[in-house]
């Protein structure tokens, strides 16, 4: 949407962003406007968070719209919902930014279907670490309630990927909840599709509210944001670059795949890396060892993280998940969005940025755009292609 | 001088780039034995993967060849591999693969000469970059 002049309506509670979005999905649900929400729900262990379903206004009032913790990729769960085309109730979806934006690159894979889906996306501060959460949840609870209360990104006890996340604000949703920098207990509530409009009519929100401010206020923190992206993730493929830096970072990696079964992208039924054709003969295992005096275990390790790279970089929406679940602590997604962050700009392509633009890979130009065309001309060799 | 010859994968579309490696061989031109052919229905078919396997079992340098753009049997599946390559480009060099092992061209089924050249010219630049290092040395 190209915005001019923005309009939004205006809604407050005293319990800041996350009573506004609460009372959001309450109305909605009781003027009819949608059947049912997606969000998460707070376990009864009360050591975690889980997506629920529900239209149960009494399940409703528990939902915790804005958790401090991922246990799974949204989009995942928006994928068990629609992989098969649209569904009969129309559901409202609360999700983080990178959660949305995962979503669209599964709905550009034909994985998720959005016909029926209102997503609503909100500035977000950023998670907390799985890890951390589980060891001491009410901690967790305290530092992130602090920081939804001030209105800006964390900084401290967040995921590393939400440190250095550029698009922590207004994706493709349908409706966006701004309130960086607005000032407390109020949230401007931004239609950005037609639907999204449609629905803040329904339920009779009225718009009147003046975003610029929220607006220049997100750019300025983007600023920020992208210089740290940049200056991390270059100095990590400084590191990492090579094929020695890289047997360096994944030393540790025991391959259980865990970062690739929490990727949202990685959507096939079975990874090759999985399969049995991926698996070397144990005479050859022999042969190489009897070569080189050793040999080590789990086998292809770099093979692993390379290839899953080749499949799903121009995707990644840097969502942090793998880092999350790694066991061994590797920094899985700062390699990963290393590599997206060159792999993407070749085609002038974010991922998940813009639901109506096709992924690069299924389209293509006849002059190629010069990024593409460049390293393509440098690979061809001196006879060059014809065109 | 030295005794060591580049092992090359050439993975070559049917409809093109094969047929004009047999016109070569049919021509009875001279090009280096360094090649190793895979046939496969179009550049598109090609998935990085193959490429990073090629030179994880023992390859030094993969080729892959196509039609010239716009004469695809399939219309866009070369227009698809050209972008998949500027995907894999980064990459290999990420993963510490010199940029001259891998290599991208168009050869038409009627360019016999052409396919000598290019194999002529990647084996050598190959020969030049030395053996490759494994992409799981040790690993
Ligand atoms: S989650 Fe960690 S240990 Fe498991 S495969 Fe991925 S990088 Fe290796
Ligand atoms: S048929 Fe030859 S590249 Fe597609």
């Amino acid at each position: 949407m190209n915005d001019t002049e923005r309009s939004a309506a205006r809604m407050r509670s005293p319990e800041g962003i996350r009573g506004s979005l609460h009372d959001f999905l309450k109305i909605a649900v009781d003027k009819g406007a949608v059947d049912s929400v997606l969000a998460p729900v707070k376990v009864p262990a009360e050591n975690s968070y889980a997506w629920i379903l529900m239209n149960d206004p009494a399940v409703i009032e528990s939902a915790s719209p804005v958790a401090p913790v991922m246990p799974v990729q949204g989009a995942k769960a928006l994928k068990s919902l629609t992989r098969k085309g649209k569904g009969e109730s129309r559901i409202l979806a609360v999700m983080r930014p990178c959660e949305i934006r995962a979503g669209i690159e599964l709905m550009k894979l034909n994985q998720v279907h959005f016909d029926n889906i209102v997503l609503v996306s909100y500035d977000c501060p950023g998670a907390v670490p799985f890890q951390d959460y589980v060891k001491d949840p009410g901690f967790s609870e305290e530092s992130f309630g602090k920081m939804i209360a001030s209105g800006r990104p964390g900084e401290e006890n967040i995921k590393p990927a939400c440190g250095i996340c550029t698009e922590f604000s207004i994706v493709d949703s349908d409706i966006h909840f701004g309130y960086f920098g607005v000032d407390e207990g109020s949230a401007f509530v931004i239609p950005v599709s037609e639907q999204g409009a449609e629905l803040l009519d329904a339920i009779g929100l009225d718009r009147d509210a003046k975003i610029a401010d929220w607006e220049s206020e997100i750019s300025s923190i983007r600023d920020k944001r992208t210089k740290k992206r940049t200056e991390t993730l270059s100095a990590a493929g400084e590191r990492i670059k090579g094929l020695d830096g890289l047997i360096n970072a994944f030393r540790k990696c025991i391959g259980c795949h865990n970062c690739m079964s929490v990727c949202p992208i990685c959507y096939c039924r079975q990874c090759y890396f999985d399969s049995e054709v991926s698996k070397k003969d144990p005479d050859f295992i022999f042969e190489i060892a009897e070569k080189r005096g050793a040999m080590a275990f789990p086998r292809d390790k770099v093979m692993f993280h390379a290839g899953r790279m080749t499949h799903m970089s121009l995707s990644c929406v840097s969502c942090g998940f793998c880092t999350d679940a790694c066991p061994t602590g590797i920094p899985v997604a700062e390699i990963f969005s290393y590599m997206a962050d060159i792999t993407q700009p070749t085609f002038e392509y974010i991922a998940g940025k813009n639901n109506g633009e096709p992924l690069p890979l299924r389209k293509f130009e006849k002059k190629e755009l010069p990024l593409v065309h460049e390293i393509v001309k440098s690979a061809e060799g001196e006879e060059g292609s014809d065109e | 001088m030295s005794e060591w010859q580049p092992k090359i994968l050439a993975i070559l579309c049917n409809w093109c780039s094969y047929a004009g490696a047999d016109l070569a061989g049919v021509s009875r031109m001279q090009y280096p034995p360094n090649v190793r052919v895979v046939r496969i229905p179009c550049s598109g078919r090609v998935d990085p993967l193959m490429i990073l396997k090629g030179l994880q079992s023992g390859f030094d340098g993969v080729l892959v060849s196509g039609c010239h753009p716009g004469d695809c049997h399939y219309i866009s599946g070369n227009f698809v591999a050209r972008r998949r390559f500027a995907v894999l480009k980064p990459l290999l060099e990420f993963v510490g693969v010199e940029p001259d092992r891998v290599q991208f061209s168009w050869i038409s089924a009627g360019e016999g000469e052409r396919f000598a050249q290019v194999v002529t010219k990647v084996t050598e630049d190959i020969r030049k970059i030395g053996p490759a290092k494994r992409l799981v040395k040790g690993a």
